[in-house]
């Protein structure tokens, strides 16, 4: 419940970002390069300590901020191989690509330890003079008479700390957005839970297994393997472990009763998968929402005195095959700090003084992209392309590849309508999903 | 004043997981209690390098009045910190109480509170499990073997040691959490050494002893003589004795048991 503070109250410091995770990093440290008085507060005991992700980061937006980012940056291993995997009980379809070019400066995308790479973050914006406080939540708003956001109530003692513009990073599930009233409605349809296992394994057992070699990496994104609750699931490479998990769409894990760690160890059982994680030694269990509808789900943006960017609105672009958070979280941080400090430099932090973060978003990649993939997820979590297709197209291919000798090869249109009788897919909805989905990745 | 030791320990490079014990920070806690009983102040003094300053940081934010570096390696003998540490809060004032955790979080030998009281010349009381403000002293609760518990009335000025469980610290108050951070800390150099050996840091065993040559007409006698519980009984007594006579009867019993050598011989660890 919000906390009304008198008005004549001075602000203790300019802007404070609530949530030292990349988006709250990146606004910090523009803020602080602008001159503002910032505080990052973090609830756990060091940046990074709370989060978690299961794929790789995109840090290219970094280049913004802090240029040749990846001579220091904590990262495991620089992918250089994606593929992009369809799992039936039996069977794994691969598409497998691999560039060199990827491997060296300034990369694609890289695996990381969040822990690491969020603490490296925060630790950039503390030496550009943002004050980082630690083991500190933010339990509530504060606002003046008029309803306008002033401040942020932590959980230590005498803890309200007013500031000018509060700028909420505070994640998947972001309260004070709420408490805000930013979102209107919340539906668990709109969540995955990601649950993820790192396994450890010798680097050289890791290189042979996947092809790579020094700092070479490999994100397999899997379309199947969860035990037919909607979702996905992922392998990829660190230095020295593995990250292998699932994300489950929460109603149809609900639906199904089912325990995500079993999901885990059936996709870890999967032929395909098996030979990948054989022997590898569980160092940690971890797992966290995300937030999957994309667009359709996004808050408002601004209200007076008061932002939310990263996962806290949103960001989290999970499109089938682009799977991305990280680099959205920092972009739409850089946007927040940007706006933050120009409403300063002019004395509105009014919801129209703050409007310019979201323009900041619509002229980049940030809006830009949601908006052109927001057909995405509801696409890529449907019945059909979960449990449907994979199994289709794993048998058309089958066939194709199979010698049935003495008979001879049957046609391609031959096989294709076989199996989509035997599937029990109707043409109007192979159509209908073939146009969604030229209209969605198109 | 009141001293609290701590101890900063960095298990490896990475200071996210260095700090101290849980024991250190429920001594803090307990001298922040003292000292609002007493109306007295706490120093907070760290031997170690300059990544010690953030917890003497955080026993600034929680509420402690001043605090010291010693640089000097944590590597240094249990004896020789003592005496660097006895000498720093000698010179920082009047000490009525030292406070330390009974552990730290590398698991050393928890001797420092012992040779702590020695240097001072002043009462200890090692593993308290509760303290008690009793007008100018303190009453206290301290564990034995057993399940047993001993209660002590100490006057100042004693070395105490107390259990992570005592107490939790407070939390720190938002401003002096954020004032903590640029606050200066009071750095004094240390000694080079001596340092621990880490050959001796081992569990400790007692000494090889000789043994009488089982008593018993035939070997199942034999055996029996070395194995049957009865065997063991004599080494417990009881027994009523001023403490002279006891001590001495202590010792005489632990240089038997091998736990101490025989006087003129020259022990392994020495």
């Amino acid at each position: 419940m919000s906390d009304t503070v008198a008005d004549a109250a001075p602000a203790d410091v300019d802007v404070v970002v609530v949530g030292a995770g990349p988006a709250g990093s990146c606004a910090a440290t523009v803020l602080a390069r602008a001159g503002h008085s910032v505080v990052l507060l973090e609830r756990g005991p060091f940046a990074g300590s709370k989060n978690m992700y299961g794929g790789v980061v995109y840090p290219r937006i970094l280049d913004q901020l802090h240029p040749q980012w990846w001579e220091h940056a904590p990262v495991q291993r620089w992918v250089v191989r994606r593929s992009t995997m369809l799992l039936t009980d039996t069977q794994a379809l691969t598409v497998d690509f691999r560039t060199q070019s990827w491997a060296a400066p300034p990369y694609n995308g890289a695996t990381a330890y969040r822990p690491d790479f969020d603490h490296w973050l925060a630790g950039l914006a503390e030496a550009d003079g943002a004050q980082l406080v630690c083991a500190t939540t933010a339990v509530g708003l504060l606002r003046d008479e008029a309803g306008r956001v002033v401040g942020v109530r932590t959980d230590r003692p005498d803890g309200d700390l007013r500031a000018r513009v509060v700028i909420a990073c505070d994640g998947v599930n972001s309260f004070l957005a709420k408490e805000a009233g930013l979102y209107t409605a919340t539906d668990a349809a709109n969540y995955t839970l990601g649950v993820k296992e790192t396994l450890a394994l010798p680097k050289e057992v890791i290189d042979e297994r996947f092809g790579v070699r020094d700092r070479e990496g490999v994100d397999i994104e899997i379309l199947g393997g969860t035990g037919g609750v909607n979702g996905g699931g992922f392998v990829y490479t660190n230095l020295d472990t593995l990250g292998v998990g699932v994300v489950l769409k929460l109603p149809a894990l609900a639906a199904q009763s089912a325990r995500p760690e079993q999901i885990i160890a059936g996709l870890k059982e999967h032929p395909a998968i098996a030979p990948l994680v054989e022997g590898g030694e569980i160092k940690e269990y971890s797992a966290h929402l995300i937030p999957e509808a994309g667009r359709s789900m996004m808050p408002t943006l601004a209200t007076d005195g008061m932002l939310v960017a990263g996962d806290a609105a949103a960001m989290c672009l999970a499109a089938g095959i682009w799977l991305e958070g990280v680099n959205f979280a920092m972009a739409s941080g850089i946007a927040a700090g940007e706006a933050a400090s120009e409403a300063l430099r002019r004395g509105d932090v009014s919801t129209a003084g703050l409007a310019g973060y979201e323009r900041r978003l619509h002229d980049s990649f940030v809006l830009r992209d949601h908006e052109k993939l927001r057909r995405a997820p509801a696409l890529v979590l449907s019945d059909r392309v979960q449990h449907q297709y994979p199994q289709f197209v794993a048998d058309v291919v089958e066939r194709m590849f199979r010698v049935d000798n003495p008979a001879a090869k049957p046609g391609l249109n031959r096989i294709v309508r076989e199996e989509r009788k035997r599937s029990g897919l109707r043409w109007r909805d192979l159509l209908r999903d073939a146009i969604d989905g030229a209209r969605t990745f198109g | 004043m009141i001293a609290v030791c701590w101890k900063w320990v960095a298990l490896d490079d990475d200071v996210r997981w260095a700090g101290v014990s849980e024991a250190d920070r429920a001594a803090l806690e307990v001298a922040l209690r003292l000292a609002s009983a007493h109306d007295d102040v706490v120093l907070v003094v760290s031997l170690g390098p300059s990544e010690a300053e953030i917890g003497l940081r955080q026993a600034l934010a929680a509420g402690a009045h001043e605090v010291l570096r010693i640089d000097a390696s944590t590597e240094l003998t249990s004896r020789a910190a003592a005496e660097t540490l006895a000498i720093e809060i000698a010179a920082s004032g009047p000490v009525r109480w030292v406070v330390c955790g009974d552990y730290s979080p590398d698991r050393g030998s928890g001797s420092v509170p012992a040779f702590l009281a020695a240097e001072l010349g002043v009462a200890q009381a090692l593993g308290l499990v509760q303290v008690d403000v009793a007008g100018p002293g303190i009453t206290a609760r301290r564990r034995l073997d057993g399940g047993r518990r001993e209660e002590l009335a100490i006057d100042a000025p004693a070395v105490i040691s107390v259990e992570g469980s005592i107490a939790s610290l407070r939390r720190a108050p938002l401003a002096r959490e954020m004032a903590a951070k640029a606050a200066p800390v009071t750095v004094r150099p240390g000694p080079a050494g001596p340092l621990d050996d880490d050959a001796l840091v081992a569990p400790f065993r007692p000494r090889p002893r000789v043994m009488p040559a089982p008593a018993g007409d035939d070997a199942l006698a034999r055996v029996r003589s070395l194995v049957q519980p009865t065997a063991a009984a004599g080494r417990s007594e009881t027994v009523v004795a001023d403490p002279p006579e006891a001590a001495q009867r202590i010792v005489a019993a632990l240089r038997a048991w091998g736990y101490l050598a025989d006087p003129g011989t020259i022990s392994p660890a020495s």
